[in-house]
């Protein structure tokens, strides 16, 4: 009472709270928030990877600094990272096991939640093979609990059905790495931007999604320096670009074979390294004859004229970096679209050098540790499913029969869903990520998950996903465990656990190795005498070596000495190595030769209608994280874009009479997504829309199709045609004529023998 | 061992790098120079890292933003122009925030130029976030005072560069030395622009910009991110009622002191109880006004500036007035002579006029231009015919009758004047010319508050111009009960609109500010 009288005069002004102090290690800080200790980590955001020190004080995290002496962020973070620490003490947060009664999730012990998940997962294994189980992981597990969560399920649990998110992320970049240079593995470093006269973007807004890139691109001074952005969109990166190109969506590989035409016809190849390095030109450059200018002009709408200058500033330039994310990857033809990327730099000799080079900019911060060691599209290592060298090496290295070694990848993340509803699959353990709303087509998604006998959620939040569990493995999360992330640019980098887990929870190393010892005699085949994290990268380390992946050079405080190390590091690189497919390393076809890769465009299956004529586009924006499960309860992030919102035209504002602050229901064959507030702006084409994805409550993906790259598994996220309702206009936008040229040109190509053709799969609701 | 800091200080030494820096090559001040900002809208990509990290440095709560990022754009698709405005405090050579402070409590640091808010000084009446046009200043419920950007001083002093300027990925952010006389003689008209901001000349703010040509020539056309977001004003419930009283009060003193002055030809002089009830509003509405700070504690040094500040002069001229109009219910009730008294009651008239005076000044600032009119000061006087009706209701109560017509009839003019002077306001404000953003918001928010909008005019109307005509009859008609009820109801009815009034005019002020977010706006 008398402090609230005493506040109500003023006598406080909590000076103290808000004072700064001198911080031995960073200077003047916040006196309140001024730590204990700094601990050296590594952000646990997307794949940029940055280097920061945690500030611990009291044993709980209140500080996230960047790491000055990093290559990879030079002592910036983007909001995310600088608000990081605010992620561990979430409202959010699972506290302890948990198990579900009637609607209720009760807290339980381990042993209870183990004993009831590896009771059931081997009656089901009894009943219907090991099959019957299938996992879904993520990327955002530390590389040693993603290799260890891997081992565990597919020696252990003995189900290949196993496949993590990335494959909603990077798997066509996997893919078309492998089938065009013979292995996984992004060929490039951020320096590179830095070197590159040229530097293309293409489906990539690193403004919202990777804003700490613009730190290279900012120190190249090149006078030559070009920045290209392509996308359908104008999004913020569009504003850093010399030249922004609007492509028409997913056209982009009609693209990339329209400029490898005209690198022929003009006779600007690299004859030399083409010779020296790849396979298959002849079948190329016969191929590309179908994708002449004009032809591509009105595929990609992109104007003749531009496509030559493109061409030729592609050409001329000494070094020109093509850098893309989901744009390109999350498509029917994402693995092709990456090819048709490297097909350009191999017939240029544009790769493997300062500056040049076809590079895949990761999303989550450990996509790419899954990619090596996380056992779900290959191998431990980059080693392939189906070879029997290479399954001998890995079951000799690790100590264990090569018959338990699986031959070949089981059904990937889209194909596993469709497992569980035809139910043949009929437990589902899911680790580190929220289908709920990450995956397309979540009203039928919704009611295939109800259809398992049980669902185990490993998770460090209270997500979506989790809240339909039957059975809740708490996990610690990022500053509470520890081990290694690699970035997009093969650097592995160290993370330190700053905190102890929270409450009841545990790390996602703790949890599978403790739970494998509820099956008979698997942890002690597999996990004999590992305490830490350290014994599971040890046998990373092993299993890497000699392989594109080594990482044998490598150890903990060597990362923390350099700020992370780049793969390969071994004997031959003792400080890893900024670049692939340089002269010392060949690419890893058995001829060690690249291969150029026909790649044919086709439209879309679900193309615009008069029903669904607006084409949505979906993204991130930088506020927030993937589904928000880390960031929804962190003010300062949340506050700036706390609902999702439709970007839209003002032409088509016009028509449904909507402005700015209004609001709109979208719809496709799929579902309906109400109350979405509009954004009208320029930087949408007329007949285009753009959503975040983020928010469970205007939830997107109702709307998306289970359409699917068929090589990469990889769903077309990016393009799905829908109608727009307003109050005021609520049949929506009428499809215009213009809308649909290029089709003509496309169904000359797809008589001309298209191997593969997108099937719709998608169901009424 | 060497700190990361101060390896990274090496490192830096050796790779000439200026990205995502801990530390800056601060250049030294010479004569007539100051540090300011750069910002280079080239560079940004509007990430706002600038905005965490400050957040982050200071401790503050995520709705205490000194940093603040807007977007803008100009353009068909796809030849569109994005452009970001990352903005903290400008330092200007003549800061809004310091002129206006009644306690004195900023500062312009004399070596650096740094405008510095001193915490402990500070009352929390919140003029300067009115009186900046950058929307710069911040009141912190949790801490009862305004906060605002240091340009981190205490990083700068020891050779570290500022939170925002350290976060920046893009290099957008620096720290510049600028000599003030150049500046002002013409740089700050090529550099000191940005398109949404109150021109650089205003406050003469020191920050430069970098734009590209096209965001140059675009300058006129950028449209802001945040133009649907309509916020209302705080509607400052205290300052309704204080500055409505205090203007009853010059009012109803101003009957007084006619009905003295009339006295000398015969009429009957004003009763003690009259003087004492001048006084009343004003006694009532006084105190009210420091409900309205974050630390009432502090109220009287308000008055610290009078120099400079037209609140402290309101404070002052107020205080004296409220005080004098006491000492005069003194002078009646020892009945001094009818000569002195009105000498003193001529000083007290001057005091309240130049009070009410001051009052209207508060508003006449550059940053909210809804209020920046003449018609502002002409409604504060304007208010005055409530304290004549008021008047004329204690006349006739009192049984005082021969007053009562008179006073209805200036009562009924004063209220005609302030019917022009609504009508003035509004006429004025649809044929805006400058600042028509601003005052395009405040006319839809006219219209989001329709409602009190339509109770200020009927009241008026019934309870200023018909009830006081009805009265005028019935008092002539000598229905005298009947007239008292409806003169009850007139006084009743007229405060009442003119708090509806005062209420609309808080809540319907769109201050000046930058660009803002989709979601956000300018955070303010």
């Amino acid at each position: 009472m008398i402090n609230a009288v005493k506040n109500f005069l003023g006598f406080d002004i909590k000076a103290d709270k808000y004072k700064l102090s001198s911080d031995a290690q960073f200077g003047m800080i916040s006196d309140a928030k001024k730590p204990d200790k700094w601990v050296f980590s590594t952000c646990g955001y997307c794949g940029v990877g940055c280097g920061l020190y945690i500030g611990v004080k009291d044993g709980k995290a209140v500080y996230t600094k960047g790491n000055p002496k990093h290559d990879v962020n030079m002592g910036t973070l983007c909001p995310k990272g600088l608000s990081e620490h605010q992620l561990i003490n979430s409202k959010d947060r699972i506290l302890h096991p948990m198990i579900k009664r009637g609607s209720e999730h009760v807290a339980v012990s381990w042993d209870s939640a183990y004993r009831k998940v590896s009771d059931t997962f081997k009656r089901i294994a009894d009943e219907h093979g090991p099959k019957a189980v299938g996992v879904l992981s993520s990327g955002q597990l530390l590389t040693e609990e993603f290799y260890t969560l891997g081992k565990f399920v597919q020696l252990g649990l003995k189900t290949n059905n196993y496949d993590g998110n990335t494959t909603l992320c990077m798997a066509s970049a996997v893919v078309g790495y492998k089938q065009s240079l013979g292995s996984d593995g992004p060929t490039n470093s951020y320096e590179d931007f830095e070197h590159a006269n040229t530097i293309i973007l293409v489906g990539a807004n690193i403004a919202d999604n990777h804003p700490i890139l613009k730190l290279h691109i900012a120190k190249n001074k090149k006078v030559d320096r070009k920045i290209i952005v392509i996308d359908p969109r104008a999004s913020k990166t569009s504003a850093m670009a010399d030249t922004y190109i609007p492509i028409k969506p997913r056209t982009d590989l009609a693209l990339y074979n329209g400029l490898a035409y005209i690198i022929f016809e003009q006779g600007w190849e690299d004859e030399t390294y083409l010779t020296q390095n790849v396979n298959g030109l002849k079948e190329f450059r016969k191929h590309v004859q179908d994708y002449s200018p004009q032809e591509v002009s009105n595929i990609t709408g992109i104007d003749v004229k531009v496509l030559y200058e493109l061409a030729r500033r592609y050409v001329t330039t000494e070094n020109a970096l093509t850098a893309w994310t989901m744009g390109v990857n999350q498509s029917f033809m994402g693995t092709d679209t990456v090819s048709a990327i490297i097909n350009l730099h191999l017939i240029t000799g544009k790769i493997g050098r300062q500056g040049s080079g076809p590079f895949s900019i990761t999303g989550q911060c450990n996509a790419m540790g899954t990619r090596e060691t996380g056992f779900t599209s290959s191998l431990p290592s980059y080693r392939n499913f189906g070879d029997k060298k290479a399954a001998q090496e890995y079951a000799d290295i690790i100590n264990v029969p090569v018959d338990i070694i699986p031959t070949e990848r089981g059904y990937k993340y889209a194909e596993i869903i469709d497992a569980i509803d035809r139910g043949e699959i009929k437990a589902l353990w899911i680790v580190a990520t929220n289908p709920l709303v990450s995956f397309v087509d979540q009203a039928k998604l919704r009611k295939t998950l109800a259809k398992l006998d049980l669902l185990v959620v490993q998770d460090a939040f209270y997500s979506d996903t989790a809240q339909i569990a039957d059975v809740i493995f708490a996990a610690a999360t990022w500053g509470e465990k520890e081990g290694t992330y690699t970035n997009s640019e093969r650097r592995v980098n160290r993370a330190n656990k700053a905190v102890e887990p929270i409450e009841d929870t545990k790390s996602d190393f703790d949890i599978v190795t403790d739970f494998s010892r509820h099956f008979q005699g698997v942890h002690h085949q597999l996990f004999s005498g590992w305490t830490s994290p350290s014994d599971a990268y040890e046998e990373i380390k092993r299993s890497s070596k000699g392989q594109l992946c080594d990482q044998s050079g490598m150890n903990y405080e060597m990362m923390e000495d350099n700020g992370g190390v780049q793969w390969p590091c071994n004997d031959q690189f003792p400080q890893g190595s900024k670049r692939l497919y340089t002269p010392d390393i060949p690419f890893r076809t058995p001829d060690q030769r690249a291969k150029l890769i026909i790649a044919d465009w086709v439209p879309m299956a679900e193309d615009l209608s008069a029903e669904f004529p607006v084409m949505l586009n979906t993204g991130r924006t930088v506020e927030q994280w993937h589904t928000r499960t880390k960031t929804r309860s962190i003010d300062i992030l949340n506050d700036l874009a706390p609902e999702a919102w439709v970007e839209i035209n003002p032409v088509d504002a016009e028509f449904l009479q909507v402005h700015s602050g209004d609001r709109l229901t979208l719809s496709s064959p799929r579902g309906e997504v109400p109350d979405v507030v509009v954004r009208v702006t320029q930087k949408m084409a007329p007949g285009q829309v753009f959503v975040p994805f983020h928010f469970n409550t205007q939830l997107v993906n109702q709307l998306t199709q289970a359409s699917f790259c068929p090589k990469s598994g990889e769903p077309n996220y990016k393009q799905t045609a829908i109608q727009l309702h307003s109050e005021k206009v609520p049949s929506g936008i009428i499809m215009k004529e213009d809308v649909i040229s290029g089709a003509i040109v496309h169904n000359k190509s797809t008589y001309e023998g298209v191997k593969i053709k997108e099937t719709k799969m998608s169901t009424k609701v | 061992m060497q700190t990361p800091l101060e390896s990274f200080i090496d490192h830096k030494a050796e790779t000439g790098m200026q990205c995502g820096n801990y530390s800056i090559d601060l250049p030294e001040l010479q004569d007539k120079e100051q540090y300011r900002f750069h910002f280079d809208a080239t560079a940004c990509v509007g990430c706002r890292c600038c905005e965490v990290a400050c957040n982050e440095q200071n401790n503050n709560p995520a709705d205490i933003k000194w940093r603040r990022v807007g977007e803008m754009e100009a353009g068909v698709f796809p030849n569109v122009l994005q452009m970001f405005n990352s903005m903290s405090c400008n330092h200007c050579v003549d800061p809004a925030c310091l002129i206006g402070c009644p306690t004195e409590s900023y500062i312009k640091i004399d070596e650096t130029g740094i405008v510095v808010h001193d915490d402990d000084t500070c009352i929390g009446c919140q003029y300067c976030t009115w009186n900046c046009p950058y929307g710069v200043p911040t009141y912190h419920e949790e801490r009862n005072i305004v906060t605002k950007c240091h340009m981190c001083h205490e990083r700068l002093d020891v050779g570290e560069s500022p939170a925002c300027v350290q976060a920046c990925p893009a290099g957008a952010i620096m720290i510049e030395a600028v000599n003030v006389d150049a500046w002002l003689a013409g740089d700050i008209d090529e550099q000191g622009n940005m398109p949404h901001l109150v021109d650089a000349r205003v406050t003469n703010s020191t920050t430069r910009y970098t734009m590209s040509d096209a965001q140059r020539v675009e300058m006129e056309n950028m449209q802001k991110a945040d133009e649907h977001i309509l916020k209302p004003f705080h509607a400052e419930i205290p300052l309704v009622f204080m500055t409505t009283l205090t203007q009853i009060s010059l009012g109803a003193f101003i009957a007084l002191f006619l009905g003295d002055l009339f006295s000398l030809f015969g009429l009957s002089e004003p009763s003690v109880m009259m003087a004492f009830l001048v006084m009343i509003p004003a006694a009532l509405g006084l105190p009210l006004s420091a409900l309205h700070l974050g630390r009432p504690i502090l109220a009287l040094t308000a008055m610290k500036n009078w120099k400079n500040s037209w609140l402290s002069r309101e404070a002052i001229a107020l205080g004296a007035f409220t005080g004098m109009m006491s000492i005069n219910v003194l002078l009646y009730y020892l009945e001094v002579s009818q000569f002195l008294r009105i000498i003193f009651e001529v000083l007290t008239l001057g005091m309240g006029l130049f009070g009410i005076y001051a009052q209207a000044m508060i508003y006449r600032i550059k940053a909210r231009p809804s209020w920046n009119r003449r018609t502002t000061n002409m409604k504060f006087f304007g208010v005055a015919y409530v304290g004549l009706l008021m008047m004329a209701l204690a006349s006739a109560s009192a049984g005082i009758n021969e007053a009562v017509s008179p006073l209805l009839s200036v009562a009924l003019l004063s209220a005609m004047a302030q019917a022009f002077f609504s009508y003035e306001d509004f006429r004025t404000l649809e044929n805006a010319k400058e600042d028509d953003y601003e005052l395009g918001k405040t006319k839809r928010l006219y219209a989001r508050f329709s409602k009190v909008h339509y109770l200020r005019k009927g009241s008026f109307v019934i309870g200023a111009i018909v009830l006081p005509l009805l009265v005028s009859v019935l008092f002539s008609a000598g229905l005298i009960s009947s007239a008292l009820l409806f003169l009850s109801a007139a006084v009743l009815l007229s405060f009442i609109s003119e708090l509806s009034d005062r209420y609309l005019f808080y809540v319907t002020s769109v201050p000046l500010s930058m660009a803002g977010g989709f979601f956000v706006g300018n955070q303010r």
